[in-house]
Protein backbone atom coordinates (compact mmCIF):
# COMPACT_ATOMS: atom_id res chain seq x y z
CA UNK A 1 0.00 0.00 0.00
CA UNK A 2 2.63 2.38 0.73
CA UNK A 3 4.60 1.67 -2.20
CA UNK A 4 1.75 2.30 -4.68
CA UNK A 5 0.79 5.83 -2.80
CA UNK A 6 4.70 6.47 -2.72
CA UNK A 7 4.35 5.68 -6.85
CA UNK A 8 1.31 7.70 -7.19
CA UNK A 9 2.89 10.63 -5.97
CA UNK A 10 5.92 10.31 -8.01
CA UNK A 11 4.01 9.92 -11.34
CA UNK A 12 1.85 13.08 -10.62
CA UNK A 13 4.75 15.41 -8.68
CA UNK A 14 2.51 16.20 -5.94
CA UNK A 15 5.96 17.56 -4.20
CA UNK A 16 7.05 19.61 -6.86
CA UNK A 17 3.22 20.96 -6.96
CA UNK A 18 3.25 21.55 -3.29
CA UNK A 19 6.11 23.94 -4.09
CA UNK A 20 4.79 25.45 -6.82
CA UNK A 21 2.08 26.16 -4.83
CA UNK A 22 3.47 28.05 -2.44
CA UNK A 23 4.86 30.90 -5.28
CA UNK A 24 1.45 30.72 -6.91
CA UNK A 25 0.03 31.62 -3.75
CA UNK A 26 2.57 34.91 -3.50
CA UNK A 27 2.33 35.65 -7.23
CA UNK A 28 -1.02 37.23 -7.35
CA UNK A 29 0.06 39.94 -4.32
CA UNK A 30 1.74 43.43 -4.40
CA UNK A 31 4.97 44.33 -4.58
CA UNK A 32 6.32 44.73 -1.02
CA UNK A 33 9.45 46.54 -2.13
CA UNK A 34 9.19 49.96 -1.51
CA UNK A 35 9.89 52.52 -4.61
CA UNK A 36 12.61 53.96 -1.87
CA UNK A 37 13.37 57.78 -4.37
CA UNK A 38 10.13 58.19 -6.10
CA UNK A 39 7.95 56.80 -2.72
CA UNK A 40 9.39 58.06 1.09
CA UNK A 41 8.50 56.17 3.71
CA UNK A 42 6.75 58.58 6.70
CA UNK A 43 9.24 58.42 9.82
CA UNK A 44 8.16 57.43 13.10
CA UNK A 45 6.69 60.06 15.50
CA UNK A 46 9.71 59.67 17.79
CA UNK A 47 12.22 59.34 14.84
CA UNK A 48 15.30 60.95 15.32
CA UNK A 49 17.35 62.27 12.50
CA UNK A 50 19.91 65.25 12.12
CA UNK A 51 20.10 68.05 14.68
CA UNK A 52 18.64 70.94 13.42
CA UNK A 53 18.03 74.23 14.68
CA UNK A 54 14.34 76.11 15.02
CA UNK A 55 13.89 79.64 14.46
CA UNK A 56 10.65 81.17 15.22
CA UNK A 57 8.11 80.25 12.96
CA UNK A 58 6.78 83.60 11.71
CA UNK A 59 9.74 86.18 11.97
CA UNK A 60 12.39 83.54 11.55
CA UNK A 61 13.68 85.39 15.03
CA UNK A 62 16.91 83.44 16.65
CA UNK A 63 15.07 81.01 19.24
CA UNK A 64 18.46 79.67 20.85
CA UNK A 65 19.65 80.97 24.04
CA UNK A 66 23.50 79.82 24.08
CA UNK A 67 23.03 78.18 27.50
CA UNK A 68 25.60 75.73 26.17
CA UNK A 69 23.48 73.23 28.25
CA UNK A 70 23.47 70.82 24.54
CA UNK A 71 26.98 70.92 24.41
CA UNK A 72 27.36 69.74 27.98
CA UNK A 73 24.99 67.16 27.43
CA UNK A 74 26.52 65.59 24.51
CA UNK A 75 28.34 62.61 25.72
CA UNK A 76 30.44 62.98 22.80
CA UNK A 77 31.92 66.67 22.90
CA UNK A 78 30.44 67.01 19.45
CA UNK A 79 28.74 70.49 19.47
CA UNK A 80 30.16 73.61 20.31
CA UNK A 81 28.65 76.85 19.98
CA UNK A 82 28.72 80.88 21.44
CA UNK A 83 27.04 84.03 21.22
CA UNK A 84 27.99 87.33 22.50
CA UNK A 85 25.70 89.84 24.05
CA UNK A 86 24.40 93.20 22.00
CA UNK A 87 23.82 96.65 24.38
CA UNK A 88 20.26 96.78 24.76
CA UNK A 89 19.38 93.39 23.71
CA UNK A 90 18.29 90.82 26.08
CA UNK A 91 19.03 87.68 24.02
CA UNK A 92 22.26 86.78 23.63
CA UNK A 93 22.76 86.21 19.67
CA UNK A 94 24.32 83.02 18.09
CA UNK A 95 27.51 83.19 16.46
CA UNK A 96 28.74 79.96 16.07
CA UNK A 97 26.66 76.36 16.34
CA UNK A 98 29.77 73.33 15.21
CA UNK A 99 28.20 70.25 15.43
CA UNK A 100 30.37 67.21 13.94
CA UNK A 101 27.87 64.72 12.48
CA UNK A 102 30.45 62.13 12.16
CA UNK A 103 30.78 60.95 15.45
CA UNK A 104 27.11 61.87 16.59
CA UNK A 105 24.91 58.64 17.80
CA UNK A 106 22.12 60.44 17.61
CA UNK A 107 20.53 59.50 20.98
CA UNK A 108 18.85 63.20 21.02
CA UNK A 109 19.99 64.03 24.92
CA UNK A 110 20.95 67.36 23.22
CA UNK A 111 17.12 68.19 22.49
CA UNK A 112 16.41 66.74 25.63
CA UNK A 113 17.62 69.35 27.49
CA UNK A 114 16.93 71.84 25.73
CA UNK A 115 14.92 74.10 27.34
CA UNK A 116 13.79 76.94 25.17
CA UNK A 117 9.71 77.39 25.26
CA UNK A 118 7.67 77.02 23.33
CA UNK A 119 9.45 76.65 20.36
CA UNK A 120 12.33 74.35 20.81
CA UNK A 121 15.59 75.78 19.50
CA UNK A 122 17.40 72.36 19.21
CA UNK A 123 15.17 69.28 17.75
CA UNK A 124 15.92 65.99 16.23
CA UNK A 125 15.02 66.35 12.72
CA UNK A 126 13.68 63.98 9.82
CA UNK A 127 15.98 64.35 7.54
CA UNK A 128 18.03 61.00 8.24
CA UNK A 129 19.43 60.99 3.88
CA UNK A 130 23.11 62.15 4.77
CA UNK A 131 25.80 60.88 2.56
CA UNK A 132 28.95 62.99 2.17
CA UNK A 133 32.22 62.83 0.20
CA UNK A 134 34.05 64.09 2.27
CA UNK A 135 34.58 64.20 6.07
CA UNK A 136 34.95 68.11 6.42
CA UNK A 137 31.36 68.60 4.95
CA UNK A 138 30.39 66.27 8.00
CA UNK A 139 30.47 69.17 10.36
CA UNK A 140 27.81 71.15 10.29
CA UNK A 141 28.12 74.97 10.58
CA UNK A 142 25.29 77.14 11.91
CA UNK A 143 23.60 78.01 8.33
CA UNK A 144 23.52 74.73 7.64
CA UNK A 145 21.90 73.69 11.04
CA UNK A 146 18.56 75.31 10.67
CA UNK A 147 15.58 73.70 10.20
CA UNK A 148 14.34 73.69 6.18
CA UNK A 149 17.77 73.38 5.01
CA UNK A 150 17.36 71.66 1.35
CA UNK A 151 19.35 68.35 1.23
CA UNK A 152 20.24 67.22 -2.87
CA UNK A 153 17.01 64.45 -2.78
CA UNK A 154 16.98 61.79 -5.77
CA UNK A 155 13.94 61.71 -7.43
CA UNK A 156 14.13 58.69 -10.21
CA UNK B 1 27.80 63.30 -29.26
CA UNK B 2 28.96 66.55 -30.42
CA UNK B 3 29.58 66.40 -34.26
CA UNK B 4 28.87 63.15 -35.42
CA UNK B 5 25.60 63.19 -33.52
CA UNK B 6 23.09 62.52 -36.03
CA UNK B 7 24.56 62.25 -39.29
CA UNK B 8 24.32 58.28 -39.61
CA UNK B 9 21.02 56.03 -39.66
CA UNK B 10 18.49 56.15 -37.04
CA UNK B 11 19.99 52.97 -35.78
CA UNK B 12 23.26 53.92 -34.79
CA UNK B 13 23.85 55.34 -31.10
CA UNK B 14 27.12 57.43 -30.93
CA UNK B 15 28.62 58.38 -27.27
CA UNK B 16 31.96 58.63 -25.81
CA UNK B 17 33.51 55.38 -24.15
CA UNK B 18 33.26 57.02 -20.58
CA UNK B 19 30.11 57.51 -20.58
CA UNK B 20 29.14 53.99 -21.69
CA UNK B 21 31.69 52.15 -19.37
CA UNK B 22 30.43 54.85 -16.33
CA UNK B 23 27.08 53.49 -17.26
CA UNK B 24 28.04 49.73 -16.84
CA UNK B 25 30.06 50.64 -13.72
CA UNK B 26 27.66 52.57 -11.83
CA UNK B 27 24.69 50.51 -12.98
CA UNK B 28 25.93 46.83 -11.41
CA UNK B 29 28.61 47.66 -8.32
CA UNK B 30 29.15 44.54 -6.29
CA UNK B 31 29.36 45.00 -3.03
CA UNK B 32 31.16 42.98 -0.73
CA UNK B 33 29.40 42.24 2.63
CA UNK B 34 31.79 43.83 5.28
CA UNK B 35 29.23 43.68 8.21
CA UNK B 36 31.02 44.01 11.55
CA UNK B 37 28.29 45.41 13.83
CA UNK B 38 25.00 46.66 14.22
CA UNK B 39 24.68 48.59 11.16
CA UNK B 40 24.98 45.17 8.87
CA UNK B 41 21.64 44.46 9.93
CA UNK B 42 20.63 47.77 8.00
CA UNK B 43 22.79 46.69 5.53
CA UNK B 44 21.10 43.47 5.12
CA UNK B 45 17.64 45.14 5.52
CA UNK B 46 18.63 47.18 2.56
CA UNK B 47 19.35 43.93 0.46
CA UNK B 48 15.96 42.06 1.28
CA UNK B 49 13.18 42.78 -0.60
CA UNK B 50 11.54 45.70 1.40
CA UNK B 51 13.87 48.06 0.09
CA UNK B 52 15.79 45.75 -2.28
CA UNK B 53 18.99 47.20 -3.11
CA UNK B 54 19.04 45.01 -6.25
CA UNK B 55 16.89 47.88 -7.70
CA UNK B 56 20.20 49.37 -8.07
CA UNK B 57 22.01 46.48 -9.51
CA UNK B 58 24.24 45.92 -6.49
CA UNK B 59 22.45 43.03 -5.17
CA UNK B 60 25.16 40.35 -5.46
CA UNK B 61 26.54 40.79 -1.98
CA UNK B 62 30.30 38.71 -2.24
CA UNK B 63 31.82 36.93 0.08
CA UNK B 64 35.08 37.58 -2.11
CA UNK B 65 37.04 40.25 -2.38
CA UNK B 66 38.19 39.33 -5.93
CA UNK B 67 34.28 39.50 -6.91
CA UNK B 68 33.68 42.37 -5.64
CA UNK B 69 33.31 46.77 -6.74
CA UNK B 70 32.61 48.05 -3.86
CA UNK B 71 32.86 47.68 -0.06
CA UNK B 72 30.67 48.38 2.28
CA UNK B 73 31.98 49.53 6.00
CA UNK B 74 29.31 48.63 8.12
CA UNK B 75 30.15 49.05 11.76
CA UNK B 76 33.21 49.79 14.08
CA UNK B 77 36.27 48.73 12.88
CA UNK B 78 38.87 47.98 15.72
CA UNK B 79 42.74 48.01 15.57
CA UNK B 80 42.75 44.78 15.12
CA UNK B 81 40.44 44.27 12.12
CA UNK B 82 42.23 47.00 10.48
CA UNK B 83 44.58 45.16 8.57
CA UNK B 84 42.77 42.75 7.36
CA UNK B 85 40.10 44.96 6.24
CA UNK B 86 43.20 47.30 4.53
CA UNK B 87 44.38 43.39 3.07
CA UNK B 88 40.85 43.34 1.76
CA UNK B 89 40.48 46.07 -0.09
CA UNK B 90 43.86 45.89 -1.80
CA UNK B 91 42.64 41.84 -2.67
CA UNK B 92 39.56 43.96 -5.26
CA UNK B 93 39.85 44.12 -8.14
CA UNK B 94 40.19 47.61 -9.78
CA UNK B 95 38.02 49.77 -10.28
CA UNK B 96 37.22 50.05 -6.50
CA UNK B 97 34.90 52.04 -4.25
CA UNK B 98 34.37 52.42 -0.48
CA UNK B 99 31.00 53.64 1.05
CA UNK B 100 31.82 53.95 4.76
CA UNK B 101 28.26 53.24 7.01
CA UNK B 102 27.59 54.73 10.18
CA UNK B 103 28.99 56.83 12.88
CA UNK B 104 31.53 53.91 13.83
CA UNK B 105 33.06 53.69 10.24
CA UNK B 106 33.25 57.49 9.70
CA UNK B 107 34.97 58.67 12.62
CA UNK B 108 35.03 56.22 15.56
CA UNK B 109 31.66 57.05 16.87
CA UNK B 110 31.07 56.59 20.62
CA UNK B 111 34.48 55.16 20.84
CA UNK B 112 37.34 57.45 21.23
CA UNK B 113 39.08 54.57 22.34
CA UNK B 114 42.39 52.67 22.89
CA UNK B 115 41.18 50.08 20.25
CA UNK B 116 39.06 51.49 17.83
CA UNK B 117 40.23 52.93 14.64
CA UNK B 118 39.07 56.70 14.28
CA UNK B 119 37.57 56.70 10.85
CA UNK B 120 38.02 53.71 8.19
CA UNK B 121 39.52 56.64 6.34
CA UNK B 122 42.71 55.95 8.26
CA UNK B 123 43.47 52.82 6.09
CA UNK B 124 41.02 52.78 3.06
CA UNK B 125 40.21 55.73 1.02
CA UNK B 126 36.88 56.65 1.79
CA UNK B 127 33.99 57.20 -1.13
CA UNK B 128 31.06 58.40 0.14
CA UNK B 129 30.22 58.48 4.10
CA UNK B 130 26.74 57.99 5.06
CA UNK B 131 25.82 59.52 8.47
CA UNK B 132 23.42 57.39 11.09
CA UNK B 133 23.87 55.29 14.07
CA UNK B 134 22.55 52.95 12.15
CA UNK B 135 21.73 54.64 9.08
CA UNK B 136 18.30 53.67 7.64
CA UNK B 137 17.93 51.08 4.71
CA UNK B 138 17.14 54.47 2.97
CA UNK B 139 20.00 56.35 4.15
CA UNK B 140 22.16 53.64 2.39
CA UNK B 141 20.32 53.55 -0.63
CA UNK B 142 21.07 57.52 -0.72
CA UNK B 143 25.11 57.00 -0.16
CA UNK B 144 25.00 54.44 -3.08
CA UNK B 145 23.30 56.86 -5.24
CA UNK B 146 26.17 59.27 -4.15
CA UNK B 147 28.41 57.13 -4.88
CA UNK B 148 26.41 56.01 -8.71
CA UNK B 149 26.58 59.82 -8.70
CA UNK B 150 30.09 60.41 -8.34
CA UNK B 151 30.74 57.53 -10.88
CA UNK B 152 28.96 59.01 -13.26
CA UNK B 153 31.22 62.19 -13.28
CA UNK B 154 34.53 60.51 -12.80
CA UNK B 155 36.98 59.70 -16.25
CA UNK B 156 37.36 55.88 -17.08
CA UNK B 157 40.63 55.49 -18.51
CA UNK B 158 42.23 58.23 -16.50
CA UNK B 159 40.77 57.00 -13.28
CA UNK B 160 42.25 59.41 -10.39
CA UNK B 161 43.92 56.68 -8.03
CA UNK B 162 42.49 56.74 -4.74
CA UNK B 163 45.46 57.03 -1.94
CA UNK B 164 44.29 58.26 1.59
CA UNK B 165 45.02 61.58 2.44
CA UNK B 166 48.42 62.13 4.12
CA UNK B 167 48.32 64.23 7.15
CA UNK B 168 45.00 65.21 9.02
CA UNK B 169 42.35 63.11 8.21
CA UNK B 170 40.36 64.71 11.13
CA UNK B 171 38.31 67.72 10.24
CA UNK B 172 38.83 71.04 11.71
CA UNK B 173 38.78 71.54 15.83
CA UNK B 174 35.23 72.64 16.56
CA UNK B 175 34.49 75.40 18.56
CA UNK B 176 38.06 76.87 18.40
CA UNK B 177 37.03 80.36 16.43
CA UNK B 178 39.34 83.87 15.95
Amino acid sequence: MQTIVTFLKTIFLVDLLKGLWLTLKYTPQPAFTFQYPAERRPTAPRFRGVLRLQTEPGTGAQTCIVCDQCAKACPDDLIALGGHREPGQKIKILDYFDFNLSRCSFCGLCSEVCPTKPIKALIMSEDYELGSYNRDTQILRVDEMYDGVTIEQYTR
Amino acid sequence: MGLIDHRFEDNFITTSIDRVLNWARESSIWPMGFGLACCAIEMMAASASRFDIARFGAEVFRASPRQSDLMIVAGTVTKKMAPVLRRLYDQMPEPKWVISMGSCSNAGGPFPTYSVLQGVDKVVPVDVYVSGCPPRPEALLYGLMRLQDKIRKEGTVLRKERVIWQGDTEPTVIGERT
